[in-house]
């Protein structure tokens, strides 16, 4: 069975590591670009007028300022420290949220990397110590005088531990190895301890410790508080699982805790040799651990400092050229006209067939043209638009501002009454057609048309 | 919880068989008690925990309360930067006015309650020193609006310029976090003192007075 | 009158509560098991006195009484009757009031449920304590924190009102309140602890009854830290809902360690181990709760969630020193007497990965510890300089430690006790590994990068998987067994539900929840976009794929505020309003968000500035996906919790048992197993336990 999960999980495991690889960014590194830097800058400032919330996330006036600075300090070419330094000059250094790694801040990184190592010492500590025999319950009590609390508590979890051991075989949480070697541990323990006090003395102790043992610890239902009927299905349970692999009777389990001495050897280097190699897996599952979780920021830190989530979303080149034009609709929205022709036109370089890029730049190049009086700019326009007219001909858009160009550049009504036809024919929204309507309406009148039912009145 | 000690009724101790009974009853030592050897793991581990602790109290008892921690400048002892723009009644404004002076940059703001605290204090600061050499006054809105800050300054009876700082870059370079907030500027340019609380006239005084005793 | 009243309440607690003290110190130390049985008496006057208080301040509140100074500074005549009410938990005298009223009631539960044991020497101790810690807190307010001082001097006809950030959501109601039922309800199980200590008694079923309490202190706990982010993100107008603030730390601390006891506990029910560890675990939760009360109102951390300052700090630390003292001091004496006999057999083993979580989560909490408490230690180390600890220290430390939290959280419930074998392992984990492979390629392949939520959603979805693969075992375990019963299909079918109850199965839809809250932190924090929009009346922009027109503004006036609010129409659906706020008169504005959640995406919308002529308005814009998943998975983990109160199926006899140490009698209180899946080892055969069946998990009582 082993063999047939193994290429199933070797599989699984290099499609991970090649999916992280490539998520990760490992086969894209480019140098952070000054967005990304000034982004990186903010995320570790901190607001001067908050208590806890950087740069990056505050709306609050002081926030807004510093953040205009870094952008302008950034852009003249400064390096990110030098950023940093000059607000530190300013506010003191506790406006950065990064403790700096030197002098004594240095305690406040170093700390939990000791800490992560004691953890590691003591979950280490814990489990080899146990595992390399337990102290406590196997130290030698021959030739002593022993404290009956004391036994009585271990004989009572030793008891209960293979009980428990028993239904989790039945279970199948254990293998049969495991199981055997916890029976095996468990019963010499118990054996070690001597008779149960309650344990009707039969005579005197003749026998020695096997059979001072065998009541108490052959019969691991016999010291279950928990009831007859557990008893001799456990005792019958244990002893059929033993069958197939110690020469067992009743009292076989007993026996093979001083007899089968061979046998016990060979089982116990088999064990041995067993755990050695869960072991190394534990190691190297351990190992493959600790260096994600060190893998992890040192990746991170070194694409941007000071960030550390650093995911994004990879835009497809469609979504790109959306995203770019909504940009491009925020910025004429702001009045920032040159920036969003420039994203027009950056949108064009790479589809020249972009309709909504082209009627909107021509748009742009009008509105720039008349306030700047540039003739060629308008005749730009012009050109711009009549092409996003053929591209996509019931584009109400297209017609709206064709419409108004030759209304109010050229004087021309009838012709723009023609254009705003087509455009209340094109569907246009409700928001829209209010914004339009004292310009149609004033074309219409002018031409002497009746005005459409369509146009609402201003 | 405390062990019994053993007494005569106890069932004999564990042995290796009857061997070793008869040489136990025949006079020798008695047998040594057995008691698990207990690793002192909880308690080394717990006085660990109350040494850091008493660290951890210790460093909290002493500390001042925030609001009143003195927060430097690192403006102090270097050179102030430029205060310069349009008042709030739309004058151009630069400093410094009259060489040799010193200068009190007050940060302020409508909606701040111990600034309007400071207010009178500025107001008599202002009165006791109207004579030409005597140490000036300055105001600069921070993050409020100009109307605001005006209304204000006027329904105190300010006397002395008051700054409009609408992008907030005159606070920004000044490294002022919240207001109030005031500078003491020596007439060679350089910061001499910052207070972070409401100041009074007495305490500007003083300052000055210090500025001018250390030479400044 | 209503001071009077209410000091005489504060007076009857404090008092009632050093009488009980001496009650049951002279009845343990003279052995007198009457005046033990009388010491619970005094529990219910705690409580009487606490609601006394309490009713006395809310007729001040409601009535407007300004001759209190706490109603002066915390209510006005325009203040609505809501926040009238929630103006008792506003400010520090009145919170420190509600802490110990919730802690009378904590005591009155007790001594109610313990009332057939109260002779019992260890039921005595924990009253002792619990009365020891509500006199402090009463006594704290007939001192520096007392609520009911009296306005010296005139009688202003109107008060200041509440804090504005505290008066503009309803959830002021809920959060505080649901916070303190979960940070006060620690006291209980660190009475018990402390009581267990001095006795030398560590019986299996006062464990047990620990254990029910501090699940009963951790639910609310989680459900006052969950409430307590949703309100930030609702009002605090930055979009995130967690800062890394002082306060939200304070109560994130006993959360974190809360959580590793409840796991490490169930190492103790099933195998006896790590009582010691289990002990100091609940103390050192207590003793966070304390701390973190000093944190948020002594003033030495500036934070926009605390208290103002007042002299109460000395004393809560005094409190916390004293605490530590005596929890400590107890395992130091007491300790290494009480270890178990055993050991961990395996470190591939279930005790293994609950020890690896706790001390993983020790380490989480260490580490936002320090990172709280780091300014002021640099500053005494380093005096005059000074350092800050934010937001960027903290993500860097603590994600390593979530992710591989979500991985012993996927792996760990398919592991067996004890020992596992390779084969079990293999078979249990193949399909959520191979789950959580796809979704790591799935996310790969829709263009979403960055190591850090790919590993988030890649171990979410094999924690999920594991989860729901434990859940669906133990539902057909519940059918099959209802089937064997002989009931008829319908109703065997409907007894799956047997199968989702009980404390692994509930404890497997906490996992989920926790799931959901990972991949809701991971996407909202590396794919959030922050923008700006600025729009004259009926533009329309966008930004992040969404459209924001703005349709108009209105202006909106209540007694207690005035506020100018915009109307935004967000991708062409619903209008929200963003607003600015006055609360009184020279106080400043407030912002108040408008929020678009839906399970994909919320889009957050502030008001950035209005300008002084009509012109365009600045708005603030914050889309980030998967938001609405924490508020889901927060409820889901409280529901959770809840399932895993309720008690499974009765315990077979074959089922494996709690390893009980120390006791002679098999545990009173059986608590269910882990999940025990369908036989996969040997199949037995010949004459085996008649009743032996595969069953389900949540099989047991």
């Amino acid at each position: 069975m082993t063999r047939r999960h193994f290429p199933l999980w070797t599989l699984l495991g290099v499609v991970l590591v090649v999916a992280l690889l490539a998520g990760g960014g490992a086969f894209s590194s480019s140098p952070p670009t000054e967005a990304q830097r000034v982004a990186a800058i903010e995320s570790k400032i901190r607001c001067p007028s908050c208590e806890d919330l950087t740069v990056a996330v505050s709306s609050a006036p002081t926030a807004v300022t510093v953040r205009a600075t870094v952008s302008h300090l950034v852009a003249q070419g400064q390096s990110d420290q030098q950023v940093e330094d000059y607000l530190v000059s300013r506010y003191g250094s506790a406006i950065v949220l990064d403790p700096p790694t030197s002098g004594w801040s240095l305690l406040v990184w170093v700390l939990p990397l000791v800490g992560g190592l004691v953890a590691v010492a003591v979950l280490v500590a814990v489990l080899v110590r146990r595992r390399r025999g337990d102290v406590d319950l196997d130290a030698d009590v021959r030739g002593t005088q022993v404290d009956p609390e004391v036994v009585e508590e271990r004989r009572r979890f030793l008891t209960q531990s293979l009980a428990d051991a028993d239904a989790e075989y039945l279970a199948g949480d254990l293998s049969d190895a495991d199981y055997l070697a916890l029976r095996q541990r468990d019963l010499g323990r118990l054996a070690a301890l001597g008779p149960a006090p309650g344990v009707p003395s039969r005579g005197a102790p003749s026998g020695g410790a096997p059979s001072g043992g065998a009541p108490s610890g052959g019969v691991p239902g016999g010291g279950v508080p928990g009831g007859t009927p557990r008893a001799p299905a456990g005792a019958v349970g244990t002893t059929t699982l033993t069958v197939p692999d110690a020469p067992a009777s009743a009292s076989g389990v007993a026996a093979s805790a001083t007899a089968a001495d061979p046998a016990v050897e060979s089982a116990g280097t088999l064990r041995a040799r067993r755990a050695r190699n869960r072991w190394f897996l534990i190691g190297a599952v351990a190992c493959f651990v600790v260096a994600l979780i060190v893998a992890v920021p040192v990746f991170t830190s070194r694409r941007l400092p000071g960030q550390t989530a650093t995911g994004s979303i990879q835009l497809s080149p469609s979504q790109q050229v959306t995203r770019t034009l909504d940009q491009a609709a925020t910025a004429e929205n702001e009045g920032q006209l040159g920036l969003a022709a420039q994203l027009y036109q950056s949108v064009l370089s790479g589809h020249p067939d972009n309709e909504a890029a082209l009627a909107q730049l021509g748009w742009l190049e009008y509105q720039i043209g008349r306030s700047g009086s540039s003739s060629s700019l308008i005749t730009q326009a012009r050109a711009d638009l009549a092409r996003a007219a053929l591209l996509v001909p019931d584009d109400y858009a297209v017609h709206l501002y064709q419409g108004t160009i030759l209304f109010e550049q050229d004087g021309n009504a009838p012709a723009a009454v023609d254009q705003y036809r087509q455009f209340l024919a094109d569907a246009p929204p409700a928001a829209v057609r209010s914004q339009a309507a004292a310009t149609v309406r004033a074309a219409f009148t002018q031409a002497g048309e009746p005005v459409p039912a369509g146009v609402p009145t201003a | 919880m405390t062990l019994p000690a053993p007494t005569g009724t106890t069932p004999p101790p564990a042995s290796d068989g009857p061997a070793d009974e008869p040489a136990a009853a025949a006079g020798a030592p008695p047998p040594a008690r057995f008691t698990p050897p207990t690793r002192h793991t909880a308690r080394w581990a717990a006085l660990g925990v109350l040494v850091v602790a008493a660290g951890l109290i210790a460093v909290l008892a002493t500390r001042p309360p925030a609001t009143v921690a003195e927060v430097q400048s690192p403006l102090v002892g270097h050179l102030a930067p430029p205060v310069r723009g349009v008042t709030v009644d739309g004058r151009a404004f630069a400093l410094p006015r009259a060489p040799g002076t010193y200068v009190v940059v007050n940060f302020f703001a409508s909606w701040c309650v111990p600034c309007q605290e400071e207010g009178p204090e500025l107001v008599k600061f202002a009165f006791e020193h109207d004579r030409p050499g005597d140490p000036q006054l300055v105001s600069v809105v921070f993050d409020d609006s100009t109307a605001d800050a005006r209304t204000y300054q006027a329904t105190l009876g300010a006397t002395w310029p008051t700054l409009a700082d609408p992008r907030g870059t005159t606070a920004l370079t000044f490294g002022v976090r919240a207001p109030p907030s005031t500078f003491l500027v020596a007439p060679d340019g350089r910061v001499v003192a910052y207070i972070i609380a409401p100041v009074t006239a007495s305490d500007l005084d003083t300052l000055i007075a210090q500025a001018r005793a250390s030479g400044a | 009158m209503n001071g009077t009243l209410g000091h005489t309440g504060v007076l009857l607690g404090f008092v009632a509560s050093l009488v009980g003290m001496a009650v049951l110190v002279v009845g343990l130390v003279r052995h007198r098991p009457g005046q033990l049985r009388s010491g619970r008496l005094y529990a219910p006057l705690i409580l009487l006195g606490g609601v006394v208080a309490v009713f006395a301040m809310q007729r001040a509140l409601i009535t407007h009484d300004f001759s209190l100074t706490y109603v002066a500074d915390n209510n006005s005549r325009s203040t609505p009757l809501l926040y009238s009410i929630t103006g008792m938990w506003s400010a520090l005298a009145g919170s420190i009031l509600l802490w110990g009223v919730i802690l009378g009631g904590y005591a009155t539960a007790m001594v109610w449920r313990f009332r057939a044991r109260a002779a019992d020497e260890l039921v005595a101790w924990a009253t002792l304590v619990m009365y020891a810690v509500a006199a402090f807190f009463f006594g704290l307010m007939l001192g520096p924190a007392d609520p009911f001082t009296r306005v010296t001097g005139r009688v202003l006809a109107d008060g200041l009102g509440p804090n504005v950030l505290l008066q503009d959501n309803p959830l002021v109601l809920f959060h505080p309140p649901l916070l303190y039922l979960g940070l006060v309800g620690f006291t209980l199980p660190f009475a018990f602890a402390v009581a267990s200590l001095v006795t030398g008694r560590l019986d299996d079923d006062w464990q047990g009854e620990t254990r029910r309490w501090t699940l009963f202190a951790w639910t609310f706990l989680t459900v006052g830290i969950v409430l307590g982010a949703w309100w930030s993100y609702q009002v605090l107008g930055w979009g995130g809902f967690w800062a890394w603030d002082p306060v939200e730390n304070a109560s994130l601390l006993p959360w974190l360690v809360g959580t590793a006891y409840l796991h490490s506990v169930m190492v103790q029910q099933r195998r006896g181990l790590l009582r010691v560890w289990n002990l100091s675990l609940v103390i050192a939760t207590f003793s966070l709760t304390i701390l973190g009360t000093f944190l948020t109102r002594s003033g030495v951390i500036q934070s926009v969630h605390a208290f103002s300052t007042s002299s109460i700090g000395p004393l809560l630390l005094g409190f916390f020193g004293l605490v530590l003292a005596v929890g400590v001091g107890l395992i130091a004496w007491r300790g290494d007497r009480l270890r178990s006999p055993g050991g961990i057999d395996s470190p591939v083993s279930r005790e293994g990965a609950f020890l690896a979580n706790n001390l993983l989560f020790v380490l989480f909490a260490f580490v936002v510890l320090l990172g709280t408490v780091f300014p002021l230690l640099y500053e005494a180390l380093h005096s005059g300089a000074q350092v800050a600890v934010g937001a960027p220290y903290f993500n860097r430390l603590v994600i390593p430690l979530g992710l591989a939290l979500l991985f012993l959280m996927a792996v760990a419930p398919a592991l067996p006790w004890r020992k596992s074998s390779t084969e079990v392992l293999r078979g249990r984990l193949a399909v959520p590994a191979a789950l959580g492979v796809l979704a790591v390629v799935v996310c790969v392949l829709s263009g979403i990068h960055g190591i850090e939520p790919l590993l988030a959603f890649g171990l979410g979805a094999f924690a999920a998987a594991s989860a729901g693969r434990a859940l669906v075992l133990s539902v057909r375990g519940a059918w099959r067994t209802a089937r064997a019963a002989g009931q008829p299909p319908v109703r065997a079918a409907l007894a799956g539900w047997r199968g989702l109850v009980g404390r692994a199965n509930g404890g497997m839809v906490v996992h989920i929840g926790v799931v959901l809250i990972a991949v809701g932190l991971a996407a909202s924090t590396a794919f959030g976009q922050r923008g700006t929009v600025v729009l004259a009346r009926g533009k329309t922009g966008s930004f992040a794929g969404h459209t924001v027109e703005f349709v108009g503004t209105r202006i909106v006036r209540t007694p207690s505020h005035l506020s100018q609010e915009a109307l935004l129409r967000v991708d062409g659906g619903a209008v929200f309003t963003p607003a600015i706020s006055q609360f009184g008169t020279g106080t400043q504005a407030v912002g108040t968000p408008a929020i678009d959640s839906s399970l994909t995406s919320d889009v957050y919308l502030t008001i950035n500035r209005i300008p002084d002529q009509g012109a365009a308005w600045t708005f603030g814009v914050v889309v980030q996906p998967l938001v609405m998943w924490l508020w889901i998975g927060g409820a889901l983990v409280v529901v959770g919790s809840v399932l895993s109160a309720v008690p499974g199926r009765r315990r077979r006899p074959t089922d494996p048992v709690s390893a009980p140490v120390g006791a002679a009698a098999p545990p009173t209180e059986p608590d269910p197993s882990d999940p025990v899946p369908v036989v996969t080892g040997p199949v037995v055969t010949g004459p085996v336990v008649p009743e032996r069946q595969p069953v389900g998990a949540g099989d047991a009582p």
